[in-house]
């Protein structure tokens, strides 16, 4: 991160501007990379932080595009980067008013899967996070209807982490018919 | 809407659609509680399809993946191998060659037009009108053999390649196609004389499935979908990718964002691609189509097999931990799929294969708007709501 | 007619009087007039619509009576990738549809997984359907559906019982 070096060649991105006057307590780290802001923030406070990219009116986020999740810990620059949280929760947001996009990552600790969810800024969340939940077990608190979306309600696990096999671990063999409520 | 909930009477039912009906397209199910004829409510289940594209992209390399690609929405393979491609590219920080792009443009636009084709045909074979889907597939048969031409396949092309794509356009292709877009918008006349001012097919779409634009911002609705409630955002426009600002079109928006706006959106959308189609052959660019970097791209045959340095260079493309390795980073690229954004979040750790690939998929968040412009309404709507946003299950379960 | 199998009368009646067995005429009804029941998931479903279409037109094979009800079917057409949570699902329609019944795996998902061997993806629902034809491809051609309908109906005319029916031999 060369920022001496971005703020002589153009403008500081509004969006950063914004945050550091205030939510600087919040961030971890920021970067610009290829068109995109990307900010990192603390997760008790990443609610408040998305809250007020939404709401503010020259920003205006008002289009989530995307949650996700990344198991780092096959990674270990990422993991020494930030107290070996081992799950980066995700969010890409999309301003309709020309701020371009943003990249929110919010590191989550194993021993503490909660994160606050983000359905009542964004009716979109929902799916999203029922995804991220079904895939990485994150537990997004406040969440409406946390379920299983992808996988059947009765699977055991959580396929995208790194430790999960690509083949899986037998269930795709072995049915129980009767007990599948189809 | 007659019925309406205040004629509830307290004798509920519930129905199960899906996931095996003929208007799911394969795997949509949505659990409907019904009071008489009236939808109470509807829960939309996903996951019937899921088949682990984002697990196998941590143990494919970058051009492996292409394959996987083909089969997410696969009405459109051509696009989806455009977007993936253009993430690894931008991961790389390499472009590619004036003439790729307008390749890329090209075969983008003519499977928008297949996509919206094949849409066209099966919304309206739900709603009743047969012949519409036998006009819509001998439309999508000349672009299939187009395609074949190109690609080599019908359906599943895996035509791009990261730093290029797989051949140059064939001798006579430019015939071809120019050959189509002349005679689409009459045949598409055809379908307009039998749909757009047809009482049934109006009566069954206009005003059915109604979002606003803010619940549609609010929902994560994007392409036709987006543009039907009056929005004029395009990717395209707004953050044009591959030279998509030098060619000129126009972005169709409706009014009301229901199933009928739906309807109009694409079928304007087929005839701005079909200008898109013709610029692009006019203006297309002479010179190499593939990048001349030995670390992205193959050598050409010639050179592997009559030179060293080409045969190293071609080992060092396909053998296992070597190959396309982007730099450690992370990169979200958002495309203009016929469907609306379709985004690639990839993760690399410097090696061959990605640590993480998300997909965004444009499907999965208009079926979750789908209980949104159900409710309220009636059970037979389900179907034409269903139709109007095509939801491919491909894309949407992964 | 396409009866081959027929053979004439006795002289005395001029040839008007053809004899065959019971279980040979019905094979021949059965043979064309195939109702397929489109389990239809993924890619292999639209080539299965492009089959249907215009084009290549499956009716001239006398199958061309999509029935979306398992009940009024007896040839069922597997096309497209099944993942755990949909194997119950095509487990039930089968059970569902009338005796005699024929299975046609479509594509490489179908039949063995094709390229997705992954932890949700069934790989090959021979594993739990008995299964008559099984088709290359990802996805197959048109042709290549029509050739395994007429495989299905050979099956059919040369009075071999469906995969899915066990016979007792005394």
């Amino acid at each position: 991160m060369n920022e001496e070096k971005d703020v002589e060649e153009q403008p500081k991105p509004l969006v950063l501007e914004k945050l550091e006057a205030h939510h600087s307590d919040a961030l971890l780290a920021q970067d610009e990379a290829r068109g995109s802001v990307v900010l990192v923030v603390r997760k008790d406070q990443a609610y408040a932080v998305l809250e007020y990219l939404k709401t503010d009116p020259e920003l205006a986020y008002t289009y989530l595009v995307d949650v996700t999740a990344v198991d780092n810990s096959q990674m270990e620059s990422e993991l020494m980067q930030f107290d070996y949280a081992r799950f980066m929760v995700v969010y890409h947001l999309y301003s309709y008013q020309g701020q371009g996009r943003v990249r929110v990552k919010v590191p989550v600790h194993e021993n503490d899967l909660r994160i606050t969810s983000v359905t009542g800024l964004w009716q979109g969340a929902n799916w999203l996070e029922r995804e991220t939940y079904d895939m990485f077990g994150i537990d997004f608190e406040g969440h409406p209807d946390l379920r299983r979306i992808l996988m059947p309600d009765d699977f055991e696990g959580h396929p995208l982490r790194k430790d999960y096999p690509l083949r899986g671990r037998g269930e795709r063999e072995s049915f129980n018919f009767d007990k599948q409520n189809v | 809407m007659q019925g309406g909930l205040e004629r509830a009477t307290g004798e509920k039912m519930i129905l199960s659609f899906g996931p095996q009906h003929p208007a799911t397209h394969g795997t949509l199910r949505i659990v409907l509680e019904l009071d008489g004829e009236s939808v109470l409510k509807a829960i939309p289940h996903a996951g019937y399809l899921h088949t682990g594209f984002e697990k196998l992209g941590e143990h494919l390399d970058y051009n492996q993946y292409i394959v996987v690609t083909d089969r997410m929405n696969y009405l459109s393979p051509l696009s989806n191998n455009f977007g993936y491609v253009l993430a690894v590219e931008q991961l790389l920080g390499v472009e590619v060659t004036k003439r790729c792009q307008y390749i890329r443009i090209l075969m983008a636009e003519l499977s928008r037009l297949a996509d919206h084709l094949l849409w066209l045909g099966t919304a309206a074979l739900d709603l009743g009108a047969f012949s519409v889907f036998l006009y819509s597939f001998r439309e999508r048969e000349k672009l299939y053999s187009i395609f074949e031409k190109t690609t080599g396949a019908r359906l599943t092309t895996s035509y791009t390649r990261v730093g290029g794509v797989l051949r140059d356009l064939y001798d006579g292709c430019e015939e071809d196609v120019r050959q189509f877009v002349t005679n689409f918008p009459k045949a598409l006349k055809e379908t307009h004389t039998l749909l757009t001012k047809n009482r049934i097919w109006m009566d069954r779409t206009k005003g059915v499935g109604a979002i606003s634009a803010d619940d549609a911002i609010g929902y994560g609705l994007t392409g036709p979908c987006l543009r039907a409630t009056g929005i004029a955002h395009d990717i395209r426009k707004a953050e044009p990718y591959s030279s998509y600002e030098e060619v000129t079109f126009d972005v169709p928006v409706g009014t009301n964002g229901d199933a009928y706006d739906r309807y109009l959106v694409r079928m304007e959308e087929m005839i701005q691609s079909c200008g898109i189609v013709t610029q692009v052959l006019d203006n297309m660019p002479d010179g190499p189509v593939n990048l001349e970097d030995n670390k992205v791209t193959m050598p050409n045959k010639p050179d592997a097999y009559g030179h060293i340095e080409g045969l190293i260079h071609h080992f060092k493309i396909v053998m296992d931990g070597h190959g396309v390795q982007p730099p450690m980073g992370e990169h979200y690229c958002a495309t203009e799929s016929p469907n609306g954004e379709l985004g690639f979040y990839i993760v690399s750790d410097g090696s061959g294969t990605a640590y993480r690939i998300r997909i965004r998929p444009p499907s999965f968040f208009h079926f979750q708007a789908l209980p949104h412009m159900l409710e309220g309404g009636m059970v037979s709507d389900t179907v034409a709501v269903l139709g109007s946003l095509n939801v491919i299950a491909g894309e949407l379960d992964r | 007619m396409g009866l081959d199998f027929v053979g004439q009368g006795a002289g005395e009646t001029d040839g008007n009087i053809i004899t065959t067995t019971i279980d040979k005429v019905v094979n021949w009804g059965r043979k064309n007039s195939l109702w397929p029941m489109p389990f239809g998931t993924a890619c292999c479903a639209i080539e299965m619509m492009a089959t249907l279409a215009s084009k290549f037109d499956l009716s001239r094979f006398g199958s061309e009576a999509i029935r979306f009800s398992p009940r009024q079917s007896d040839l069922l057409i597997v096309s497209g990738r099944i993942s755990i949570k949909m194997m119950p699902v095509l487990k039930r329609i089968y059970d569902q549809m009338p005796d005699p019944k024929w299975v046609i795996s479509m594509g490489a998902c179908a039949s063995c997984g094709g390229v997705f061997d992954t932890y949700t993806l069934i790989q090959g629902v021979d594993q739990f359907i008995p299964v008559d034809v099984y088709i290359p491809g990802c996805p197959p051609r048109p042709e290549d559906l029509i050739d395994a309908v007429l495989q299905v109906q050979q099956k059919i005319a040369s009075g071999a019982a469906p995969k899915g029916v066990e016979v007792v031999y005394e």
